[in-house]
């Protein structure tokens, strides 16, 4: 026995381990799941707040940038509108056009540059142009006084033909030296007082306004990018370089005006925000770079997973304690099964071995029982056919013919007792089958009442019948025949002379109860329990005889059938046994087929 | 500007003198331009642009006989107002030498100036009781368009003429040209800074010769 409990408690070990594991599984799961969903919803968010607040920082510059640009377009159109200029354009006198413009736009180009923080709201100029009439420079006489450009420069301000409004260009000046500078240029149209065309264009070069503080610490620092290449002083060359190709790269591929992306610079992550500054100009497309450097946020960013990643172990731990308290707690109910089964096993096996053991008593019983059957009625039917012989042959006493003929009746009872017994052990082994059929029990019991009357040593009793013609019950015919005979004949031999047997027979819902009743001494109270038991008989004290079988054989029976056989009542004069047959199905049938 | 060399023929013309023996008239009608504005009862002309053009609305022209005349040894001074924001007369013809007198007889600053390749100058600004009154002499034939530096909106034409024999039409075009030598001329006739037409006269004398400029 110590093997299968060994067995047995390896196996619950084992159940209880993959029930932890499978919790475990399922909340290591469900955390992971969560705290997945959770970072991502943290970035996410980080990330659009981080767009919202560039976003409005860049839609202020936008602003101011539009004011600016309003501001510088007013102040170029009243200068183009001077009538000197008109004049020098008009009256075909260009050699007067930049003396003209000289004097008139003197104030543009006068005074020191502003500092940074006047830089937006000052008109300061650095230079100016007039283009003719095919968009060339009009070359002046005396650039000095109109802010020297390098030739280069002087040519990209060119346009390939004169605008009808005034356009917004970027060009960076001194382009591979130290001290690179862009200029944000406008060309106002000048349009002719008497034709009404433009006949030139003011191009004014102004100093860019600049929003963000360019120190090289700043967290955002900002740009212009233009011609493929990026003007952000604050990084050093060779990051502008890449970061300009990286927004070519991007400017070619969308033509969204404005976007961003992220890029590394020295392999810090970097927020790339660009806006074109002048949408829809002659000039070439210029754009507003910002760069955000990522590193501050992205360190909270890791700090954040950090505390995510410590919840979750957390979480993880306090899943697995929870896990194993709650698989230790379903595991009791099944371990304990298991003990019950273990118990519950032994038992059945050691009530296995004893039915085994019964059943083989049993049937050696039964084989014994059979074969003293066999064994009996060899010699009885000799014996019988013997006192035959003796009885037909002639020439003895009268009394000794009523001697055989008593000795060949107790041969037909000693016949009957081991057809009896045969049949009780076969009971008893389980061997005895029955086919149940519909039985006429009405006609069955007319039958029996027929033979009683027609017995030898019949008594002179009085028979009452109370019972419908037909009444079918479920039985074998000769089983159900052995009940009735049995309760018929015992009612006769323990009746008294002069007395009476009553049988009546009724429909009781589902089954059909006959009941026998005979007058004669009653069964005597104390043996009332006994009188079904195998050879037990005489418990009236008549002396009638009777091999003791009979009731027991018949109750037997009736069980078999499905029905009962009991004693309903023994007292003064009168015993009344009731005996339960199941009702024929077929009865019905066979009487809505008669109807 | 292009003139004829009309004859050998030189007259001493004296202007204004009355119907003189031997002096030859031409009268007629230029026709105008088309005036898409209602008849001026005010007479107030002003110096438009169109397309370029330069012209009076309502349209006038100047008449003139093209020729090789003596050169006179005095000019009468010729004057140009600036009133109500506007050069009075808009359109004058003068002969070559002429000087010009630009009284200010507004109430505000004006600063006269040309860019005209025929006469630059620039006056200045100057106030209203500026004096002597500003003024240029103007000795080379052409059209000069006067400006204001201060009223950008301000043109007005000085058409300088190599003749002393010019007049302007009035409102329907109609002319006359008096007191002048015979012999074989050009009239011509200004209608705007881009057109001016032309006709050979032969002027007779004591003869008045009718030629309509269509």
């Amino acid at each position: 026995m110590s093997s299968p409990a060994e067995a047995n408690n390896s196996s619950i070990a084992s159940f209880r381990t993959k029930l932890l594991v499978a919790m475990m599984f399922v909340v290591s799961g469900m955390i992971a799941l969560g705290l997945y969903l959770a970072q991502r919803n943290v970035v996410a968010s980080a990330h659009r707040d981080l767009q919202q607040r560039f976003q409005a920082e860049l839609s202020s510059l936008h602003k101011i940038q539009e004011l600016r640009h309003a501001a510088l377009a007013e102040r170029c159109g009243e200068l183009v509108s001077k009538p000197r200029i008109h004049a020098a354009l008009e009256d075909n006198a260009l050699d007067l056009l930049y003396p003209s413009a000289k004097d008139e736009l003197r104030d543009l180009m006068q005074g020191e540059e502003p500092s940074q923080e006047q830089a937006a709201s000052s008109l300061h100029a650095r230079f100016y142009r007039f283009l003719d009439g095919t968009g060339a420079i009009l070359p002046p006489p005396n650039p000095k006084d109109i802010g020297e450009l390098n030739t280069e420069t002087e040519t990209q301000l060119a346009l390939k033909k004169l605008p009808e409004k005034e356009q917004i260009g970027y060009f960076p000046e001194n382009a591979n030296a130290a001290d690179e500078i862009v200029d944000e240029v406008m060309a106002v149209p000048i349009f002719s007082t008497e034709t009404g065309d433009v006949i030139s264009a003011l191009v004014v070069g102004f100093k860019p306004f600049e929003v963000v503080s360019d120190r090289a610490d700043a967290e955002l620092k900002s740009g212009i990018w233009v011609n493929g290449r990026l003007h952000l002083p604050s990084l050093p060359k060779r990051a502008q370089l890449v970061l300009g190709n990286e927004i070519a790269h991007a400017v070619t591929k969308s033509d969204r005006a404005r976007n961003n992306f992220t890029v590394a610079v020295d392999g810090a992550p970097q927020l790339l925000f660009y806006e074109r500054l002048n949408p829809d100009s002659l000039f070439p497309p210029a754009y507003q770079i910002y760069v955000y450097s990522l590193a501050d946020s992205m360190a909270q960013l890791q700090r954040l997973r950090w505390q995510i990643g410590g919840v979750g172990v957390l979480l993880l731990l306090a899943g697995f304690v929870a896990s194993e308290f709650v698989a230790a707690r379903l595991s009791v109910p099944v371990e304990k099964l298991a003990v019950d089964s273990e118990e519950n096993r032994a038992q059945r096996k050691r009530a296995e071995d004893a039915l085994a053991l019964t059943s083989e008593e049993l049937k050696r019983s039964f084989q014994y029982s059979a074969d003293a059957s066999h064994q009996l009625k060899s010699p009885v039917t000799v014996l019988r056919a013997g006192l035959e012989t003796l009885l037909a042959r002639e020439g003895f006493k009268p009394a000794v013919y009523h001697e055989l003929s008593a000795l060949l009746h107790q041969t037909h009872r000693l016949t009957g007792v081991i057809d009896d017994l045969l049949l009780l052990s076969r009971m008893d082994a389980g061997h005895l089958q029955i086919k149940l059929e519909a039985v006429n029990l009405s006609l069955l019991i007319d039958e029996w009442l027929d033979d009683l009357g027609a017995l030898p040593d019949s008594v002179d009793v009085k028979i009452e019948k109370k019972f419908p013609a037909e009444l079918y019950v479920a039985g074998e015919k000769r089983y159900t025949s052995l009940i009735v005979q049995n309760l018929l004949e015992n009612a006769r031999k323990y009746n008294r002379p002069g007395g009476r047997i009553r049988v009546a027979a009724r429909k009781e819902t589902d089954e059909v109860v006959l009941t026998i009743g005979n007058s004669g001494r009653p069964i005597a109270r104390a043996a009332e329990e006994r009188i079904f038991e195998r050879f037990q008989h005489d418990f009236s004290g008549t002396g009638v005889s009777g091999h003791g079988l009979g009731l027991n054989l018949a109750r037997e029976l009736a069980r078999l059938h499905g029905g009962d056989l009991r004693l309903v009542r023994s007292d003064t004069d009168w015993t009344e046994f009731e005996a339960r047959f199941r009702i024929a199905q077929t009865t019905l049938d066979r009487a809505s087929q008669v109807a | 500007m292009r003139w004829c060399l009309g004859g050998s023929l030189i007259l001493v013309v004296v202007f204004n003198s009355v119907s003189a023996f031997g002096q030859a008239m031409v009268e007629g009608r230029v026709e105008l331009p088309k005036s898409h504005s209602a008849p001026v009862m005010a007479k107030r002309y002003e110096i438009v642009t169109s397309g370029g053009v330069l012209a009076t609305k309502p349209p006038l022209a100047v008449v003139y006989l093209a020729g090789s005349f003596p050169k006179p040894t005095t000019r009468p001074t010729k004057q140009i107002a600036q009133k109500d924001l506007a050069f009075l007369p808009p359109l004058l013809p003068v002969e070559v030498g002429t000087r010009v007198e630009f009284p200010n007889l507004d109430d505000t600053y004006h600063s006269i100036f040309s860019y005209s390749p025929g006469k630059r100058f620039d006056l200045g600004r100057y106030r209203p009781d500026e004096r002597p009154i500003p003024s240029e002499v103007f000795d080379t034939p052409g059209l000069v368009t006067l400006r204001c530096d201060i009223h950008e909106h301000m043109r007005g034409l000085v058409l300088v003429l190599n003749t002393p024999y010019f007049v302007l039409t009035d409102a329907e075009g109609r002319f006359r040209l008096s007191a002048l030598p015979s012999g074989h001329y050009t009239l011509k006739a200004w209608i705007d800074s881009k057109t001016t037409r032309e006709r050979p006269v032969e002027l007779k004398s004591g003869a008045t010769l009718h030629v309509d400029l269509p």
